[in-house]
């Protein structure tokens, strides 16, 4: 364990796969032995990765820990820091420190059907929960993720989803897809080919789609601002129970250790430090937390 | 009869216990830097200090946050992050106030809980704390915020009781402070008590300013949506004055500065304020908090919430001295209770 929280720790980057023309996925390992060994993360929690002279963004981990050290972050190119990360290449630095936050509380999902929804780059979390789910799939019921994308050349992880999309029933995943550019011909065919699957629109309307999922379903949700209210709007339909509910915010840090105060949120009665007290949070805390969502 | 942590110090021996106050460490005090101003500043002698100040405009936070700090120095071509060296200063600071004393406790909480800064927990520990009795002016509200008497916190604590000081010992840094200067100090007799007794007494009953606390964060859950904020919001300049000034408030930016070899550079963190418009924004250009009333609304939220069973307001004052837009801290809560309309 370093005794300065904030010192940044170097990692190379051993890979990358460019996505869209917005995200890349960084493949990164910590070069420091006992700190890469040191280094244990839950889905959903997230690492302030940074440039060497530009600075520190907080990214989520977009993987399961599993018998490796690395590491991996699906990254838009949207700041500072990230257009800065998006020049790198394989073998370059970065450096990251971490995990910071909760994380999705995966045991405590333990015995539960799972509702996965997610938008755009919401993805990016929402793939850790898979993978853990899927590494530990006879802890879980039955699992239905529900992505949604603007068009199919922004769809991110596309092997991964169009695997789950085509061959998800025999692992016990339904997975559907919703698009919403109406004239994409890619995702029509993907609609053609499975029409209970696949359909036009934003992500809630695949709620059309569904089972009734069971009482014993957790959902989680990962997506832009916007997206929250409106799958809030579909839980609530489904009688979901807000604790059963969880999301994961975003918000800016400096920090990423409860200290820099950006990524406040709530009210008196409530304050919520995103960082430290999130991302993860359920629909029974942003009741409680006004400014949430 | 006293025990060993209240003692007594004749006036006379101030000056005395200052000299040996600088054998531990670099001088701090109140010093008046003008008309309606003090600062904490340091000095060689009593006489440039003044232990009757009622506030100083920047809080003793600078001291263990300071605005500015280089965290490390990088080079790119090394591939380094350097900790800069957080220096070996001894500070004492002489003078503090019991709110300015709750409000490094509070700072504490934040920065030595859960995950410690070692910045923080460094100064912190090369500090001696000398807290002072004071008497309220018409913007002082800490007997509302419960932050009139200090428990914990300093090493030692003075109270002018007329011809000599009423001492407590608040640590065990303090305590091993006055068993090697004995010297100095007297043992309390029953009359000392009955001297601060008295003036704690008369302190408490001079308050002109109150804020009703009970409730206060569900108030201002219930007043989330009132139309306060946009009356406050359409007043404040946008400035961030009040959070400089506030012994509480310690939000941070993290900038690196690269240098123009364009190789070697700094890490550094500096305050920052929630009242400016970048405070809640994302890479992407989605703001949080867009609006001065949002703005304005957090920060009080932020001030009325609880750490623990302590309230993030000490009742200074300074953010109503200091605005430049007159907003008054606690006019803008009664309004939030309703207590004002």
């Amino acid at each position: 364990m370093k005794d300065n929280t904030l010192e940044p720790m170097k990692a190379k980057i051993t890979d990358i796969k460019e996505m869209t023309e917005l995200e890349k996925l960084f493949t990164i390992e910590f070069q420091d032995p006992a700190y890469a060994e040191g280094f244990k993360y839950t889905p959903g929690q997230f690492v302030k990765l940074g440039v060497m002279g530009v600075g520190e963004a907080p990214i989520s981990i977009c993987t399961a820990q599993s018998g490796g050290q690395e590491l991996e972050f699906c990254i838009r190119n949207t700041g500072r820091v990230t257009n800065a990360i998006h020049r790198l290449k394989v073998g370059d630095t970065v450096w990251g420190r971490g995990p910071y936050g909760n994380g999705f509380p995966m045991d405590l999902y333990k015995g539960n059907d799972l509702l996965l929804v997610a938008g755009g780059l919401g993805i990016a979390p929402i793939r850790g929960v898979i993978q853990y789910a899927l590494q530990n799939r006879e802890r879980y019921g039955d699992i239905s993720i529900l992505y949604g994308v603007r068009c199919y050349d922004l769809m991110l992880f596309k092997e991964d989803m169009l695997d789950l999309f085509r061959n998800g029933d025999s692992r016990g995943v339904k997975f559907y897809l919703s698009y919403e550019d109406e004239e994409d011909q890619v995702c029509y065919g993907l609609e053609c080919e499975r029409d209970d699957r696949c359909m036009q629109g934003m992500v809630t309307s695949l709620f059309k789609k569904i089972d009734r999922p069971s009482k014993k379903t957790i959902a989680v949700i990962a997506g832009p601002p916007i997206m929250y209210k409106f799958t809030i709007m579909e839980l609530e339909n489904l009688d979901f129970r807000p604790e059963r509910v969880y999301m994961t915010l975003e918000r800016r840090m400096r920090c990423g250790v409860g200290q820099c105060g950006h990524c406040i949120v709530g009210t008196g009665k409530s304050i919520k430090y995103v960082c430290k007290d999130g991302p993860v949070f359920t629909l029974w805390d942003a009741i409680n937390t006004k400014g949430m969502i | 009869m006293s025990g060993k942590l209240v003692k007594i110090l004749a006036k006379s021996n101030l000056g005395d216990l200052v000299e040996a106050l600088g054998e531990y460490g670099d001088l701090y005090g109140p010093v008046k830097t003008s008309e309606k101003a003090h600062s904490f500043m340091e000095f060689e002698s009593l006489s440039d200090i003044d232990l009757s100040y009622t506030r100083t405009m920047i809080p003793p936070k600078k001291f263990f946050i300071p605005q500015e700090e280089v965290l490390f120095e990088f080079n790119i071509d090394e591939e380094t992050y350097t900790e800069s060296p957080i220096g070996e200063e001894r500070v004492v600071l002489l003078g503090v106030h019991s709110c300015d004393i709750h409000a490094l406790n509070l700072l504490a909480k934040v920065f030595t809980e859960e995950l410690p800064d070692k910045y923080y927990l460094e100064r912190k520990e090369r500090s001696f704390i000398v807290g002072v009795s004071c008497v309220p002016d018409e913007y002082c509200f800490c007997k509302s915020t419960g932050t009139s008497y200090a428990q914990e916190g300093f090493e030692l604590f003075l109270y002018d009781i007329g011809g000599s000081y009423f001492v407590r010992v608040g640590s065990l840094k303090g305590h091993e402070f006055v068993e090697t200067h004995l010297g100095l100090f007297e043992e309390a007799e029953p009359s000392h008590f009955d001297a601060f007794r008295e003036v704690e007494r008369e302190r408490l009953a001079s308050f002109t300013r109150e804020l009703e606390m009970s409730g206060l964060q569900d108030h201002l859950d219930m007043a989330y949506d009132s139309d306060v904020w946009a009356e406050y919001g359409d007043k404040c300049l946008g400035c961030g004055s009040c959070n400089l000034v506030c012994p509480r408030c310690r939000c941070y930016d993290v900038q690196d500065h690269l240098n123009l070899d364009l190789n070697t550079g700094e890490r550094v963190r500096k305050w920052y304020s929630c009242m400016l418009k970048d405070h809640g924004l994302v890479a992407g250009g989605h703001n949080f908090r867009p609006t001065a009333s949002e703005r304005i609304r957090n920060r009080f939220n932020c001030k009325g919430s609880l750490r623990e069973d302590m309230v993030n307001c000490v009742g200074c004052g300074r953010c109503t001295v200091f605005c430049p837009a007159d907003i008054d801290y606690v006019e803008v809560m009664k309004k939030v209770r309703g207590d004002l309309v």
